[in-house]
């Protein structure tokens, strides 16, 4: 794969080097062959559908060939790749190893990089690829469902970086909502006093302040998730302007959402009891005293 | 000083909620200390790296950092550069992959190097000897601890190795080479094999004998001219190639590479200081809430406006101080667990390390903290500065 885009990135030298229509050293008498263009390299060289480009593989442009751009694509979006400029073109495969091959190497029409194989059950990846290597040796085969044997998803581990990310967010902010909760609690101690020598039991003054804790604490959570639901769309539009690429970088899913209600809740919850505890715990005349 | 002792007695007063407070704060702070040394983490690796091998100066065929295509010519190339009165020495290298087989029969795939040996090796030599001048019998070999121990062999040990240097498939015959010495490489990843050998035999094992390419040229500038008077020097002798200095290459590189965690460590960093502005604002605000009669008491008995206004403002610098103090112990800690999850990332040398820390870093933790503090303080102190003493006093007395 890695050969493939260093021909293409060899194509797209010659391609600027000699990008004005019409101008190719040698024009060829027939329709040049179609090619389609990366939107990025479209816009960049100032290109349109219809034009006519010289490629070559060489990047002083010799044995350049003409072709036509039939269309613009969307690359697929590479996190891997993020920062890359994606300046690329995609020809016919026959185009392509014609305009590449080194003439004094006989087997060079034939050669390939890689042949990718869509199975009809994605299910059977692996064991086709076992298959498939045991009978023609000499072959890599991989199934690109999981990454190769002793090799570790990168998705896999910025996942893990997030969570711990998260984990760090969350105890920090848990500390911090401790704290406002006991200046809260504090500053309410005349009414939990005056409810105490009213006759109101600790168990229903505790049940009011864990009802009052869950309200907020749902409305806390609703509104974080409603934040990051409107945030997002400005968050992908800024790096996808940044990154010029149709990456999505922020997606709230109701799983996202749904764990972060559940994480948030209880921790509300528990941090209003935990505050509140001290307070109605004491002696209604004790907690009157000033 | 009176201003700040009588601003910790009052946090003391109320050690529960001081407490939790500064917790707090440190929690934040060690997040954000580590998104600072995470911003330029793996740049400073990367310049490190670069460095560490004595070569200050690397010239390749394309301006494309990692991955162009190779230099021709390398023989005249090298020859012309070192000639030059900037440049120390020259030291072609050429990259390709190898295959060899373990002693369960597993096919092992190493990277495999070439290099025109000099005074200066672009590894570090653990155990065994360096590479040689040629000799009757085997070619030397160096390797790395991973594939000696994969291989089974030592110092002066065989090894065959089946070599992949062309673009496509090969099918080249195997390659007998004597192990001379197991070496460091600076760009290998934790469990990566690797192998090196003379350019010469390297080419030789890979069938391009005929072939004078090289991806890279390592050139050590000459001591008192420094490597940008030898990247000056070689772009005026040879136009066709392309000549950076480590800094050039770091800088280049931080424009494409890395830009992920760049840009994750501006974006928590920001929400870091938003999210501790807020919760010290809020924390101050209901703290001063909760001591108005307090407040009106002392203006009444004669503290001035600006006593008042200074003492929120040093509680906050209190709070903000110690949590930060806190902070970093805390991040250094934290950002030796984030760097041990990073590291399992495919593709990672070994050498390079997420979270650096930089003098740079910590300068910027405090001056992010110190601002933080100030601006979290500004609405209570506003709230301190006007509050009505009468008012205050009498709605006191009345409740």
């Amino acid at each position: 794969m890695a050969d493939l885009r260093l021909a293409l990135l060899l194509l797209l030298a010659g391609l600027l080097a000699a990008p004005a229509s019409g101008a190719g050293p040698a024009a060829a008498p027939e329709d040049p062959a179609p090619i389609v263009v990366s939107r990025q390299l479209l816009r960049s060289q100032g290109l349109a559908v219809g034009d006519v480009v010289s490629l070559s593989s060489d990047p002083s442009g010799r044995e350049a060939r003409r072709f036509r751009i039939v269309g613009a694509y969307e690359p697929t979006p590479d996190p891997a790749r993020l920062g890359d400029a994606w300046l690329e073109a995609r020809l016919h495969l026959p185009d392509l190893i014609s305009l590449t091959a080194d003439p004094a190497d006989p087997q060079a029409g034939e050669a390939v990089q890689a042949i990718n194989v869509r199975l009809v059950d994605p299910g059977d990846a692996e064991a086709f690829a076992r298959e498939l290597a045991a009978r023609l040796p000499g072959l890599a085969v991989r199934s690109t469902a999981a990454p190769p044997a002793g090799r570790v998803d990168p998705f896999v581990v910025l996942e893990r970086f997030h969570l711990a990310i998260a984990v760090v967010t969350v105890v920090a902010s848990s500390v911090f909502l401790l704290a406002l909760m006991v200046m809260l609690v504090d500053e309410r101690r005349e009414t939990v006093a005056t409810l105490r020598l009213i006759g109101l039991r600790r168990r229903r003054i505790l049940l009011q302040v864990a009802l009052e804790g869950l309200v907020i604490a749902v409305a806390g959570a609703a509104f974080g998730v409603v934040l990051a639901a409107a945030l997002q769309a400005g968050f992908n539009r800024f790096f996808q302007w940044r990154y010029d690429t149709a990456l999505v970088f922020v997606h709230v899913t109701p799983a996202i959402a749904g764990r972060s209600v559940l994480l948030a809740v209880p921790l509300g919850l528990v941090a209003s009891l935990v505050s509140s505890w001290g307070l109605v715990r004491r002696r209604g005349l004790s907690v009157a005293r000033r | 000083m009176r201003v700040w002792a009588f601003a910790l007695r009052s946090l003391v007063r109320q050690p529960g909620r001081a407490s939790l407070g500064v917790l707090g704060i440190a929690g934040v702070g060690a997040l954000l200390f580590d998104m600072l040394m995470l911003s330029r983490g793996l740049v400073v690796s990367l310049q490190e790296v670069l460095d560490s091998a004595g070569f200050d100066v690397r010239v390749m065929a394309t301006d494309v950092p990692f991955g162009g295509p190779p230099v021709t010519g390398a023989r005249a190339a090298a020859a012309a550069i070192a000639a030059l009165p900037e440049v120390a020495e020259v030291v072609p290298v050429a990259f390709g992959r190898a295959r060899a087989a373990g002693p369960d029969g597993r096919v092992l795939h190493a990277g495999f190097m070439g290099v025109e040996t000099g005074a200066r090796r672009p590894w570090t030599l653990l155990a065994g000897d360096d590479l040689a001048a040629p000799r009757p019998g085997p070619p030397s070999l160096v390797v790395n601890r991973n594939l000696a121990e994969a291989l089974g062999v030592s110092p002066g040990g065989a090894a065959t190795l089946r070599a992949d240097c062309s673009r496509g498939a090969s099918a080249l015959p195997p390659a007998r080479f004597r192990v001379a010495g197991i070496v460091d490489f600076p760009f290998d990843e934790a469990a990566g094999l690797s192998a090196a050998a003379r350019l010469e035999d390297f080419r030789h094992a890979c069938g391009l004998d005929e072939l004078d390419e090289a991806q890279l040229l390592l050139v050590a500038s000459r001591e008192g001219h420094g490597p940008a008077a030898a990247v000056r020097a070689i772009r005026e002798a040879r136009k066709d190639l392309h000549a950076f200095t480590n800094e050039e290459l770091v800088a280049r590189f931080q424009e494409v590479g890395f830009s992920y965690f760049r840009q994750i460590s501006t974006v928590l960093s920001t929400v870091t200081l938003v999210f501790a502005f807020l919760l010290i604002t809020v924390l101050l605000t209901v703290s001063v809430n909760q001591r108005f009669a307090e407040i009106a008491a002392l203006r009444a008995l004669g503290f001035s406006r600006k006593r008042v206004v200074q003492d929120v403002l040093c509680q906050s610098a209190l709070l903000v101080g110690a949590g930060g103090a806190l902070s970093l112990p805390l991040g250094l800690a934290l950002s030796t667990w984030l760097d041990a999850i990073l590291r399992a990332m495919p593709e990672i040398p070994a050498s390079f390390r997420f979270f650096v820390f930089e003098p740079r870093a910590l300068g910027l933790h405090l001056a992010l903290l110190a601002v933080t503090a100030v601006l979290a303080a500004l609405y209570p102190m506003r709230l301190v500065a006007g509050l009505p003493i009468a008012a205050t006093l009498r709605d006191e007395a009345v409740t």
